[in-house]
Parts: C-alpha cells; sequence; structure tokens
C-alpha cells in the first residue's frame, strides 16, 4: 500500500513569535523554522504503518519555498522513501489541497495522511478539502488509525468522547496529537536520507492556480497582561467582579 | 563463566535495554525507570564480567577516514544540512529526554538503561564506526562530534559523558588500532546490547601530568604488565573494556584492558559534577595482556589523543554555557525586584552579554582546533588555547549562571547549581594545563 503523507514547514513552535511592524503577519527573519508538529505526527504513523508490514511506499510531499526541502528530507531521515517538493510561497489552504489532488491523481496512494492544522495558521482545512476534492472518505483528527481488509478504522476525538469511523480505501485521515510520539531521526538515518530521491516541481506542472483567495488584514498580538490590584474586602472584590470584570 | 552479582545485574539490565526498550514503537514514552542499587557506590569488585569478543570479519589494513573534502571558501563556519539535521534531532533529544533526567541522574549517579537505550536508537556509535566494519563514516568528522558532544551538553554534562564515553573508545581504535583490534572490538559497539567502554587518562596526583604518567606497561616476551591506579572513569562499573594511558619505555602509550582481566578493581568514587557519568576509580595490579593490547603502531599519536580529548570537554562546556544563558535570559526578564526586571540593572544585564560573548569566543576557538583536526593538519597550539578559555570561562559561567537566580540559584529547584558543579570539571579533566 502506498501512503502519501504532507508535511509543513512552519515556525518551530519553541519559537516564540513576534507580529511583524507592519501588521502584516508574523516575523520570519532569523527564526527558526521546522516541521509543522501535527506533520511530524503523520510521518511517524506511516513508519509505523510501514514497519507493521502495512504501507510498502511512502511519499512525503510539501507545498512551499525552496527552504521546504529541509522538512521533507526530515521526513525521509524518519522513514519516508521519497519526497516530492511543489515549490511555491504563501499558498492557501485550498491551492495546497488542489495541489495535492493532483499529486494524488498522479501517485495513486491508498492512504493520505496530513496534519490535522498547521500551528501557524491554524486553518484546519486542507485535509477535508483535500477529501471533497477528491472524493475520498476523510478521518479527522484521529487518535488512532487501524488498516485491514481494503478499509481504515480511525478512531476521533471529537468533544466529550471518541468516535470510530470505518473508511473505505483510499481515503484521508488527519492526525491529532494523541495518536503517536514521533521517534528522533537517527543519525545513520539523516545521511541515508541524503540518497533519497526527491523531485522538485512548480504548481504549473500540475495545471494548478495557486492565486490567494483570502487576504489577511491585519495580525495583532493578544493584549498584554495589566498588573493585578488588591482589593480592601470582599464586599470590593464583589463589587469589582460585578461592575468591571462583568463576570456575576 | 562465572559472573560476579554486579555483572548478573548489568548482563540482566542490558538485555532488557536490548528487547523492550529497542522496540521503536514506544521511543519517546516513559519506560518505567530500572534500578540497580547492587551496582550503586562503593564496592570494590572484579569489573563488569568480560564479553567474548568475536571478529566478524578480519580485516587485512586497518580501516582509516580520511579528511572530507576541502570547503569552498577560506574561511567557512556554516555547517552542512545534513550536521544541521543531526543537531536539531540531538538537540531535541537532549532537551525532551536528558534535561529532564538531569537531576535524578545527578543523584542516583548514573544514567538509566532507558536513557541508554534511548541514546542507541540515535545512532551515535555508528559514526565512530567505519562502513566495512558495518559502521556509518566514510570520512572523519570530529566536527559533527563536536556539534554532537556540545548539543548533548546542552541536555545534561554528565549523561553527556555517559554517552559519550564509548564513542571515544571507538574512535580512538577508528584512528589508530590497529586491523585486528579494529576487527575485534568496533563492531561490538553496533551490537544492540551496545559495548560500554571508557578512556581512563588522569590518575590521583597533585599536579597530573597526562603526559607523565605513573602507570607503567613493563613489555613481556609474551605482552604487557600493566601497574598503576587511574581514577576519574566514566562509566567505572559498566564499562567492559578500558583504554588506559600508561608508560612504555617512558613514552605515553594507551592499553585495551577488558574489565574482566586479572588484576582489574573499580570502585565508583561520585565527583562534585559529571556525577551521571559514574566516574570512579580504575586500578590494576598485575594486569597481564596481550602483544595485542597496545594500541596502534608507530604512528600513535598520544598528543593528537589527548588534545582530541579535552576538545571534547571544551565542546561540552560549550553546550553547558548554551544551557546557563538560554536559563539565565528568561529569568532575569521575569523576575521582578524593585518593581521592574532584574535585567533592566546593568549589572546584571552586562553580566549575561558577557556569558553570551564568551560562550561564543568558547566555540568559536574549539571550532577552529577540531576544524584544523579533520583536515589532519596539526592543531596542538589551537587545542591549547581553546582549553584554556574554555577551563577558565566555563567556571565564569557557571559561577555568574548561579548568581544572576540569586538565591534561587543556590537551592535544586534551578539546574543552575548542577550546571555550575558540572562546569567545573573542564578545568581538571585529562590533566592540568601543561604543555
Amino acid at each position: 500500500m502506498k501512503v502519501l503523507v504532507a508535511v509543513k514547514r512552519v515556525v518551530d513552535y519553541n519559537v516564540k513569535v513576534r507580529v511583524a511592524a507592519d501588521h502584516s503577519g508574523v516575523d520570519l527573519t532569523n527564526v527558526k523554522m521546522a516541521m509543522n508538529p501535527f506533520c511530524e505526527i503523520a510521518v511517524e504513523e506511516a513508519v509505523r504503518l510501514k514497519e507493521k508490514g502495512v504501507a510498502t511506499e511512502i511519499v512525503a510531499v510539501a507545498v512551499g519555498p525552496k527552504e521546504a526541502q529541509e522538512q521533507i528530507r526530515t521526513a525521509l531521515a524518519l522513514g519516508a522513501d521519497r519526497g516530492i517538493l511543489v515549490e511555491a510561497a504563501d499558498v492557501q489552504p485550498l491551492g495546497v489541497a488542489k495541489l495535492l489532488k493532483a499529486i494524488v491523481d498522479e501517485e495513486k496512494p491508498e492512504l493520505v495522511i496530513l496534519g490535522k492544522q498547521a500551528i501557524d495558521g491554524d486553518n484546519n482545512q486542507t485535509g477535508q478539502m483535500l477529501a471533497a476534492l477528491t472524493g475520498m472518505g476523510q478521518g479527522t483528527f484521529a487518535s488512532e488509525v487501524n488498516v485491514a481488509d481494503g478499509s481504515v478504522k480511525v478512531t476521533r476525538e471529537i468533544d466529550g468522547g471518541l468516535q470510530t469511523v470505518d473508511l473505505k480505501l483510499p481515503a484521508v485521515v488527519t492526525t491529532d496529537l494523541r495518536l503517536n510520539e514521533p521517534r528522533y531521526a537517527s543519525l545513520p538515518n539523516i545521511m541515508k536520507a541524503k540518497k533519497k530521491p526527491l523531485d522538485m516541481k512548480s504548481p504549473g506542472d500540475f495545471g494548478v492556480d495557486v492565486t490567494p483567495l483570502v487576504k489577511t488584514v491585519k495580525v495583532e498580538p493578544p493584549a498584554e497582561r495589566q498588573a493585578g490590584i488588591k482589593v480592601a474586602d470582599v464586599a470590593e472584590l464583589v463589587d469589582k467582579l460585578k461592575n468591571e470584570a462583568k463576570v456575576i | 563463566m562465572s559472573r560476579d552479582p554486579i555483572g548478573l545485574a548489568m548482563a540482566t539490565m542490558s538485555r532488557i535495554a536490548s528487547s523492550s526498550f529497542v522496540e521503536r514503537m514506544g521511543l519517546r514514552t516513559t519506560i518505567e525507570k530500572l534500578t540497580y542499587q547492587g551496582t550503586k557506590s562503593g564496592f570494590k569488585a572484579l569489573g563488569v564480567a568480560s564479553r567474548q569478543f568475536k571478529s566478524a570479519s578480519q580485516l587485512l589494513r586497518p580501516e582509516r577516514l580520511e579528511a572530507p573534502a576541502q570547503p569552498k571558501t577560506q574561511f567557512d563556519l556554516t555547517i552542512s544540512d545534513e550536521q544541521q539535521m543531526m543537531r536539531d534531532s540531538v538537540r531535541a533529544f537532549a532537551t525532551e529526554v536528558l534535561r529532564p533526567a538531569a537531576a535524578k541522574s545527578n543523584d542516583d549517579e548514573a544514567m538509566s538503561a532507558d536513557i541508554l537505550a534511548q541514546a542507541n536508537e540515535l545512532g551515535l556509535s555508528y559514526f565512530a564506526v567505519p562502513e566495512n566494519l558495518g559502521g556509518a563514516a566514510t570520512e572523519r568528522s570530529p566536527v559533527t562530534s563536536m556539534l554532537i558532544a556540545e548539543d548533548l551538553a546542552y541536555g545534561d554534562m554528565g549523561l553527556a559523558v555517559a554517552i559519550l564515553s564509548s564513542i571515544g573508545v571507538a574512535n580512538a581504535l577508528t584512528q589508530w588500532g590497529t586491523a585486528t583490534q579494529q576487527s575485534k572490538y568496533l563492531p561490538a559497539f553496533l551490537e544492540e546490547n551496545t559495548l560500554q567502554a571508557a578512556i581512563a587518562i588522569n590518575e590521583k596526583r597533585p599536579l597530573f601530568n597526562a603526559n607523565e604518567l605513573t602507570t607503567v606497561a613493563l613489555e613481556k616476551s609474551d605482552g604487557y604488565l600493566l601497574n598503576g591506579e587511574k581514577t576519574m572513569v566514566p562509566l567505572i562499573d559498566q564499562a567492559e573494556l578500558f583504554l588506559v594511558a600508561a608508560s612504555l619505555n617512558g613514552k605515553p602509550r594507551l592499553f585495551i584492558v577488558e574489565s574482566g582481566s586479572q588484576g582489574v578493581t573499580i570502585a565508583k568514587k561520585p565527583n562534585m559534577g559529571v556525577k551521571a557519568a559514574a566516574m570512579g576509580d580504575l586500578s590494576l595490579e598485575q594486569v597481564s595482556v596481550s602483544k595485542d593490547a597496545l594500541l596502534g603502531g608507530d604512528e600513535f599519536d598520544y598528543q593528537a589523543f589527548i588534545n582530541m580529548a579535552r576538545l571534547g570537554w571544551c565542546a561540552l562546556a560549550v553546550g553547558t554555557a548554551q544551557a546557563v544563558l538560554d536559563y539565565v535570559i528568561p529569568y532575569c526578564n521575569e523576575r521582578v525586584a524593585f518593581g521592574e526586571p532584574i535585567s533592566h540593572r546593568q549589572a546584571v544585564a552586562f553580566m549575561i552579554a558577557n556569558i553570551g560573548i564568551e560562550m561564543n569566543a568558547m566555540r568559536l576557538m574549539t571550532q577552529r582546533a577540531v576544524a584544523l583536526a579533520e583536515r589532519g593538519k596539526p592543531f596542538a597550539r589551537e587545542a591549547y588555547l581553546a582549553r584554556v578559555i574554555c577551563a577558565d570561562k566555563a567556571m565564569e559561567i557557571g559561577t555568574n549562571g548561579v548568581q544572576l537566580l540569586g538565591g534561587h540559584g543556590f537551592t535544586k529547584e534551578h539546574p543552575v547549581e548542577l550546571w555550575y558543579r558540572d562546569l567545573r570539571a573542564i578545568a581538571v579533566m585529562d590533566g592540568g594545563l601543561h604543555l
């Protein structure tokens, strides 16, 4: 079974981001970039499927700048077999979904695993859009994935409990935090990753228009926390909660 | 073969380490910590029951690693993409696994079996063993080794020393070992139950000089007879193989001594810092070794060996110094006194700035020396300079790290007291600053 995994290059989760001076977005100069943590979980799940003998080939795909090669190399070091990078900057979720659909048409994977969302835009859209565009079933927010007999059982984390869905393959699965704990890339595997194939593509190769449809108007940092005050007695506290904070 | 209780405990631990822990599935999951109280401290016993070393394939010539291709520019300190990926992987391991385990490993004076198993998963030893013997090393890579040492020490210096101890021995075997020595020992570093080994240089005496050893090797018709006392040997109760520095006909050489040899006794002797490395004393009393125990032939360069060992300590110092810097900056920005963050005080801000400047100087001087070594060029002078600045500034950074946290620095609730103790090791290890 061939598995396609999408990976995204985002600001490293350890970085404290700063809003750019012109409020157009987040300041990315000299900021450490890394693979989106949910994508890491997606890669790990694919590698585990391969280790179980369920998957036979893992293709890692990224849509992003040329530097996103680093994230594909990381996926290759973790255990993916080959990579495809579609070089394009600032592609929005619909554009990414269209590009992934074109790659799905070409590669014909039986399972596509994506992170449920990227930690930069928090859009949570690409997986769902890809499923709709390709007509495949979708199992989102997966906390458990079991492939057997031409179908995949996905346990989903929903409000107040778990839901298990059974999808006919091919299908799209998006990962939640508790699906697995990704491994560290071992050093010999990092060396091997250098020798694995990585195809460079552009949106034009697939005839996909990735012009943005949504314009970001403004990005603002959260309001700074104000210093606290001391109140004299309970009466004053109740008064402030009622009239200033308006919580009771 | 009779096994002493310690050996048996270690063997059991190793078996567990090689089965369930190595399952890829639960890599980052915390595994129940194994305790092996019996091996803790203060015993004097035979070394760990020795393994049977069997040559997988007999080499005809020793494997040597060449210098990597010359970089294109004259002064280029950027690291390759692969090195960056390795750093990312090792740094993540150090931050997520080593750092949280640092305090307990310090108290236990040992590295737990699950940390060893997880470190083995990273495949660090593959870089010390040439491809022909099953490893992944295709060229000499002291620079990569230095980066790895730095990143491991960013998590915890004691655990970094425990992890790197065996790799240091493997590196020395790759660099100088004879074909027989390489065939016999190097494959064991890659086995699931990895060979634990340590280098024994230090001796207990004032103004110890690594070039004037009191441990002596006497040449006999069938081998050598070793006598002497070594101290501050890492992994003392786990190592199956020691690389012992001893004087042979007045010249310092290294001898491969299996821990089970007759006349070898060990005693755990924890020091002020680097406790997780389980250091101790190694005593050699009329230890008889074969002709094959002498590391390398005439091309063996003891001074280069000592200098590389010292540069290893420099790299560890840089990693821990970086940990101090990354810890004190947010602390001093958040800690409020007199109505404002203490970082607004110049006495505090300048101290932090100096840590940053000095740590970078330490790093650059270490990198410079290591880069020359990688090229196969003379690096004794650069190694000495790096050692001087690292020994001096590591201690200062350790002290200032504690100082910046005020009373908090003295408590065990913050890791700076541990780093302070660890950073004092740099000036002591592998002899004082004698030329």
